[in-house]
């Protein structure tokens, strides 16, 4: 059997993080390069990107799995903007 | 002077406790009303909004929403609009509300709103149903946010979306998921019937400024955007301003 184009892989690994309730976010990258799988962007929680992490060692057990993603910190600040 | 704070994608699920609630201890201070601009839970699961109820329960300032398209995804989005009306936020849906604040009225239309991509680019109302209604969706969903937009009378008045009606506030996101993420549709009928500003959310990749085509105001405020936990804008109420008749 010939093996799976990684352009596959990769987007059924994005697919799986947006299906998966453990994860649920649609905007990730997912990149394969080397043995390796990359995936990045914003999460809103520590358990979610853990999750990440968990889910893409589910799909991509055979990869190495370089968990990129970022839990952006909010704070509030004192900017306003005039709108009118 | 009237002060709106406003915040779209919060992702809420059982993992977010206290991800908001500290931000918002003083909030009364710096805003008049608090504007979400859908996506407020991660799967749309009763029990997730139940965990944002908690943390918007007597902020001091009234809280209005919109849903999103993760609040949709259990196929719940009644039970969700529920949980969040029981400690007081107005969830609406195609429809207006009208806020008395001590320096004037605040009017917001608000819905949800749909794909459908932009001008020039946008898809139409032809070939199989199944595309046919995917358009038909977005136009009947943009005509009744001009209705409601239309019937507000208010000193300032803000349409609140999730989907974005404009290009301009996408800048990042793959071209190529455009039409996954709002339409001009929602555009026309704001430039129609007339508004102050436009806030939406849904591109997390995208940016925080643009206008319609009519040059009104159109702030995306989905955290990964903004960056903070709320963007405040004030705006000077103009007197009651009736929308197009």
């Amino acid at each position: 059997m010939p093996e799976t184009p990684t352009a596959y892989r990769e987007e059924e690994l994005r697919q799986a993080l947006a299906a998966d309730p453990r994860v649920a976010e649609t905007e990730l990258d997912v990149r394969i390069a080397g043995g390796r799988i990359m995936i990045s962007g914003t999460v809103p929680t520590q358990d979610r990107r853990d999750a990440v992490a968990a889910v893409t060692r589910e799909h991509c057990p055979d990869l190495e799995v370089d968990n990129r993603t970022v839990v952006p910190s909010l704070p509030t600040t004192d900017d306003e903007e005039r709108v009118r | 002077m009237i002060r709106v704070a406003a915040a779209g994608d919060l992702h809420f699920g059982t993992d977010s406790k206290d991800a908001l609630r500290p931000s918002l201890s003083d909030i009364a201070d710096r805003a008049d009303a608090l504007l979400l601009a859908g996506d407020l839970t991660k799967t749309g699961e009763p029990d997730e909004a139940d965990v944002l109820a908690e943390e918007l329960d007597g902020i001091g300032i009234p809280v209005v929403a919109v849903l999103g398209n993760h609040d949709h995804h259990a196929d719940r989005p009644d039970e969700v609009r529920a949980r969040l009306q029981r400690v007081g936020v107005v969830v609406l849906e195609e429809e207006g509300c009208v806020i008395e604040l001590p320096s004037g009225t605040l009017g917001v239309a608000g819905a949800k709103g749909f794909g459908g991509g932009y001008i020039g680019a946008s898809a139409t109302e032809f070939g199989e149903p199944e595309t046919k209604r995917f358009v038909h969706v977005t136009r009947s969903t943009a005509a009744a946010l001009g209705a409601a937009l239309g019937e507000l009378v208010a000193d300032v008045r803000i349409a609140l979306l999730h989907y974005s009606p404009v290009r301009d506030t996408l800048q990042g996101e793959p071209l190529e998921i455009y039409p996954f993420l709002g339409s001009y549709l929602l555009a026309e009928a704001v430039d129609t019937a007339g508004a102050d500003l436009v806030l939406h959310g849904h591109a997390h990749r995208g940016i925080e400024w643009g206008s319609t085509p009519g040059g009104i105001p159109v702030r995306n405020v989905a955290q990964p955007v903004i960056r903070r936990a709320f963007a405040v804008y004030t705006l000077e109420p103009r007197g009651i301003a009736l929308a197009s008749a």
